[in-house]
C-alpha cells in the first residue's frame, strides 16, 4: 500500500480507475496469498519446540518465538488463513439470507415485511458481541460454533440495505409498467429490480468481510471461540497478552499487523468498488 | 458508518500491538535506571499471591482455609513443617480403640480476637454448624461424625458413626469461631478466631488488609500489617517491577525474568501433576443416577501402553521444557507427605518402552510413526483446562516425548465442564495435592467409579486396593492408618491409572527486605500459590 501512495505522489495524473485497480490486485494477491498459504501448510511448520522458546524476531524465525517455540509467522498466516476462511463463509451466507430477505421484503411487502423488519430489530437491538458469543457457546464453540455465530450474525445490516434499494426501485415508473404489462414478481424481481440493486449488494458483501474476521478474532479472543490449541489469530493476540509485561512485544506486534492490513485491504475494495459502481460518483 | 466501525475496529488492534511495544520499552529503561524505594513503606507489606485468594466466603464454618494452617482462625491441630500433625488449639488428643471416639485435650488461656475466651464449648459449637449446614461446606466432609460433646471447659469428645481415620485430618482443616459472636454473614468478610492475623478491610476482588493480632497465643506476628492485591497474574508483575509488592506469584515461564530488589524463590509443595489414563476398553456404564455413560478407551486400557509411557517418557526434559526446569519429577504422591509412597524407579527408558509395546502388539506398520494393533491407532485425546496454561504446556511436553516412543497423545484446551464430560474416555491434566490421604480413597477406590466430577475417572479396579482402601480408613491408630495408605499406594504402582508427571513447585518473587521464614514453611498443598501465607506469622522485615 505504502508503495503505492508513493507512486500515486509521483504520478499524480493517474486516475481512479487505474489506482482502483491496482489496490484490488494487491489486496487480492495479500488477501489470496495469506489464505492457500494458510490452508496448504504443513503443520510441523507451527509445531512446538520447546528448543527455541521466545526467540525474538530474526533470520530462522522472521516473526520470533512464542513460550512453546511455535514460529510465530507460521501460527500467524495459519491463523489468518482460518479468520478469512470463516470470514468469506460468513459473508456469504449472511448476504444470501440478506438478498432474499431484502428484495422478498421490499417485493411482497405486508405482512412478510414486517416480519422481515422485525427479525432485524430483533438481531439488532442486541449487542453484536453478545449475540455472537451466544450462538457460538450454544453450538459448543469451536469452528462450528464460531462460523454458525459469525454467518447467522451478519445479514440484518445488510438486509436493510436492500429491502431501501429496492423500496425505492419498485416506486419507479418503468417498474410500475412492467407490472401493469402484466409481468410476474419473480420476472420483475429478476430483469428490473435485481440489476439496480446488485452494485449496492456487492459493496455490502466485500465490506462484511473485514466484520466478520474481526468477530472471529474478537470472539476466539474472549474464550468463546476456537479453542486455544488451535492457531487463530484471537488465540494468538490473548496469549500475547500474557507476555506484554516481560517485554515480548512481537507476540503482539505482527500478528496485529497482520490482521490489521487483512482488514484495510478489504475496507479499500470495498470502498473503492462502491465509488467505481456507483454512477453518482463515476466522474470523480 | 461501516467505514468508521471497522477503523475503529482496526484501530483498537493498533493500540493493542502498541501497547506491547511500550511494555518492553518500559522494562528497558528501567534496567538503565536504579530503581526508586518501595511504596510500601512502614511496617506493613503489600503481596501478590495469587488471582481470587479471597473470591468465597472467609467463613471457616463455609469451607475457609481448610489448608491445614491458622489464618485468622485456628483448628484444632495444625501441620508442621515435616507434614507431622501438631496440636493448634489442642495440646493433645487420643483415639479409643475401636476408632469410634476421639478426645481433644484443649489449650488454656486463649482469647479469640473480639477477647472473648476460648473454651470446649466453641469448639462443639463449630463443629455442630457445619455438621448441620454440611452442604454449604464441601471443603470439611463431617458426614461421619455422629456428635460432639464438652465434657467439661478444655475437653471435647467426638463419637464417629464408623470408624474412619481421615477424621483427624479433617481437624486440622476446621478453623474455630466463637459460639457468641458468630455471625454467618459477617463471617463472610470479617471473621472473628483465635488466629495470627484479623481482617481489617474486606474489598472484593481488589484488597484484603490484615492486621497482626498482639495477643496471638502462639507469639505475635513480627510483621504489623498486609495487604493483598488481586489483580491479574500479568499485572502482578508489573506491578511488581515497578516496585510496589513485596511478594508476587509468577508462573514458572517468569523464572528467569529478573526483578531490582526481589528474588526468585521456589517453594516445595505437595501438589503433583498427573496424566488420568482411563483404564478399562470403550463401553457403556450406568451412573449413580442410572444414566448411560460412554466409560474407557481401547489405547490405554492396555496396560503396556500405560506402563511404556510412564517408564519411556523423560521427566526432566518435560519439566525443563514446559516448566523452565521448576518442579521435580514425580512417579506418585510426594515423600513430604507422611503418607506420600511413590514408587523407587527411573524414567527415559525408552528402548525398554518400545520393546514393551512391541511385545504387546503395538507396531507401525503403515510408517507414519504411530503404533498400531489390530486396526487400533495408538492414539488418544488428553485434556487441559484452557484457564490454566502451565497444564498446556505440561501435556504438550509429555506428548512430544510420547512420540518418540510411536503413542500420539492429541492435547486439547477445553472448559471444566467439559473436562468433566470427556474425562471418562481421555486423560486429563489433573493437579493434587492435600494433607488428607483421603484423596487416595477417591482415585483410586472402584467404589467411586462415576461418582464425581474428579473421582476414579480412569475407572481403575483392583480389589486389593479397594481392600487397603477399607482397611486405612477404618484404622484406630494413625500410624496404621499411614501404612495401609503407603500399601495401597503400592498396589497400583504397577498398573499406572494415572502418569505422574512432575511434583509443581510454587514460584515467587520476593522483596529482600522481606524474611519469609523457610524453616516454618510447610510443603505447601494445592493452592495456586496462596499456602506461601501458611507462616506469615514468622516472616519479617530486614
Amino acid at each position: 500500500m505504502d508503495k503505492t501512495d508513493k507512486m500515486d505522489k509521483k504520478r499524480p495524473q493517474w486516475n481512479t480507475r487505474t489506482k482502483i485497480t491496482l489496490y484490488i490486485v494487491l489486496a487480492l494477491i495479500y488477501l489470496v496469498g495469506i489464505l492457500f498459504w494458510g490452508l496448504l501448510m504443513d503443520p510441523k511448520a507451527y509445531a512446538v519446540d520447546y528448543s527455541v522458546k521466545f526467540l525474538p524476531p530474526g533470520a530462522g524465525h522472521l516473526f520470533g518465538t512464542d513460550l512453546m517455540g511455535r514460529d510465530m509467522l507460521f501460527r500467524c498466516v495459519k491463523g489468518l488463513s482460518t479468520s478469512i476462511v470463516i470470514g468469506v463463509l460468513a459473508a456469504a451466507v449472511s448476504s444470501l439470507i440478506a438478498l432474499a430477505a431484502g428484495v422478498a421484503a421490499a417485493v411482497i411487502g405486508g405482512k412478510l415485511d414486517s416480519f422481515i423488519n422485525w427479525c432485524v430489530d430483533l438481531c439488532m437491538g442486541m449487542p453484536h458481541l453478545v449475540l455472537l458469543i451466544l450462538i457460538s457457546f450454544m453450538l459448543g464453540r469451536g469452528s462450528k460454533g464460531v462460523m454458525a455465530a459469525v454467518a447467522l450474525t451478519h445479514w440484518p445490516e445488510l438486509t436493510r440495505i436492500v429491502r431501501a434499494e429496492v423500496l425505492q426501485i419498485r416506486g419507479e415508473q418503468y417498474v410500475q409498467a412492467a407490472y401493469r404489462l402484466g409481468k410476474t414478481r419473480l420476472s420483475v424481481a429478476r430483469e428490473h429490480i435485481f440489476p439496480h440493486v446488485l452494485p449496492v449488494y456487492l459493496v455490502g458483501v466485500i465490506l462484511l468481510f473485514p466484520h466478520a474476521i474481526m468477530h472471529e478474532a474478537s470472539i476466539t479472543f474472549l474464550g468463546f471461540g476456537l479453542s486455544a490449541e488451535e492457531p487463530a489469530i484471537g488465540v494468538i493476540l490473548s496469549e500475547s497478552m500474557k507476555h506484554i509485561a516481560t517485554g515480548k512485544w512481537w507476540l503482539a506486534l505482527f500478528p496485529g499487523i497482520l490482521l490489521l492490513a487483512a482488514i484495510m485491504l478489504f475496507d479499500v475494495i470495498g470502498e473503492n468498488l462502491k465509488k467505481l459502481l456507483n454512477p453518482g460518483s463515476g466522474n470523480e | 458508518m461501516k467505514k468508521k466501525m471497522t477503523v475503529r475496529i482496526a484501530a483498537s488492534v493498533l493500540a493493542l500491538s502498541l501497547l506491547a511495544g511500550c511494555g518492553q520499552r518500559s522494562q528497558q529503561s528501567k534496567d538503565t535506571q536504579p530503581q526508586k524505594a518501595d511504596a510500601s513503606s512502614g511496617e506493613g507489606i503489600v503481596c501478590y499471591v495469587g488471582h481470587g485468594f479471597w473470591d468465597g466466603s472467609l467463613d471457616p464454618i463455609k469451607g475457609a482455609y481448610a489448608y491445614g494452617y491458622a489464618f485468622t482462625n485456628n483448628a484444632l491441630i495444625c501441620v508442621a513443617p515435616d507434614s507431622s500433625y501438631k496440636g493448634d488449639l489442642a495440646e493433645s488428643w487420643e483415639v479409643s480403640p475401636d476408632a469410634l471416639t476421639y478426645t481433644f485435650h484443649l489449650k488454656d488461656d486463649i482469647r479469640f480476637q473480639d477477647g472473648s475466651e476460648f473454651s470446649a464449648e466453641d469448639v462443639v459449637f463449630t463443629y455442630e454448624t457445619v455438621m448441620k449446614d454440611q452442604g454449604s461446606n464441601e471443603d470439611v466432609d463431617l458426614t461421619k461424625l455422629r456428635e460432639v460433646k464438652a465434657p467439661d471447659e478444655r475437653t471435647v469428645v467426638f463419637t464417629l458413626r464408623e470408624p474412619y481415620s481421615p477424621f483427624l485430618d479433617t481437624t486440622a482443616q476446621l478453623g474455630i469461631v466463637p459460639s457468641d459472636g458468630y455471625d454467618s454473614t459477617a463471617f463472610d468478610e470479617k471473621p472473628v478466631g483465635t488466629g495470627p492475623w484479623k481482617i481489617i478491610q474486606y474489598d472484593a476482588e481488589q484488597q484484603l488488609i490484615v492486621e497482626a493480632n498482639e495477643d496471638y497465643f502462639d507469639g505475635a506476628p513480627k510483621i504489623k500489617r498486609v495487604t493483598f492485591v488481586d489483580m491479574d497474574n500479568e499485572a502482578a508483575f508489573s506491578n511488581a517491577q515497578s516496585g510496589q509488592l513485596d511478594i508476587v506469584m509468577v508462573q514458572p515461564n517468569y523464572v528467569e525474568e529478573e526483578i531490582e530488589g526481589m528474588h526468585i524463590e521456589k517453594l516445595e509443595t505437595m501438589d503433583v501433576r498427573n496424566i488420568s489414563l482411563p483404564c478399562q476398553p470403550a463401553q457403556v456404564m450406568k451412573d449413580s443416577s442410572g444414566e448411560d455413560v460412554e466409560v474407557g478407551n481401547d489405547v490405554t486400557a492396555d496396560v503396556n501402553v500405560r506402563k511404556a509411557l510412564s517408564i519411556g517418557i523423560d521427566r526432566e526434559q518435560i519439566i525443563a521444557d514446559a516448566f523452565n526446569g521448576v518442579g521435580r519429577p514425580a512417579y506418585g504422591f510426594t515423600k513430604n507427605l507422611e503418607w506420600g509412597n511413590a514408587p523407587e524407579t527411573s524414567d527415559g527408558r525408552a528402548d525398554e518402552a518400545r520393546k514393551l509395546l512391541e511385545s504387546a502388539g503395538w507396531v507401525d506398520t503403515d510408517g507414519d510413526g504411530i503404533r498400531e494393533k489390530d486396526g487400533v491407532k495408538c492414539t488418544f485425546e488428553v485434556y487441559t483446562p484452557s484457564d490454566e496454561q502451565d497444564r498446556y504446556n505440561l501435556a504438550v511436553a509429555v506428548a512430544g516425548e510420547a512420540e518418540d516412543l510411536g503413542i500420539s497423545m492429541v492435547v486439547k484446551q477445553t472448559s471444566w465442564d467439559e473436562i468433566y464430560d470427556t474425562s471418562n474416555t481421555g486423560g486429563v491434566v489433573w493437579g493434587f495435592g492435600q494433607y488428607n490421604p483421603v484423596v487416595i480413597d477417591q482415585l483410586f477406590s472402584s467404589e467411586k467409579i462415576l461418582q464425581g466430577s474428579f473421582d476414579n475417572k480412569p475407572a481403575y479396579e483392583n480389589e486389593k486396593t479397594d481392600q487397603l482402601i477399607g482397611e486405612a480408613l477404618q484404622a484406630a491408630d494413625h500410624g496404621e492408618a499411614v501404612s495401609r495408605w503407603r500399601e495401597a499406594q503400592e498396589t497400583f504402582a504397577e498398573e499406572y491409572p494415572y502418569l505422574f508427571v512432575v511434583n509443581i513447585e510454587h514460584c515467587y518473587f520476593v522483596s529482600d527486605r522481606l524474611d519469609i521464614s523457610m524453616d516454618t514453611q510447610i510443603p505447601h498443598p494445592h493452592g495456586h500459590g496462596i499456602p506461601i501465607i501458611c507462616n506469615m506469622k514468622d516472616w519479617s522485615l530486614k
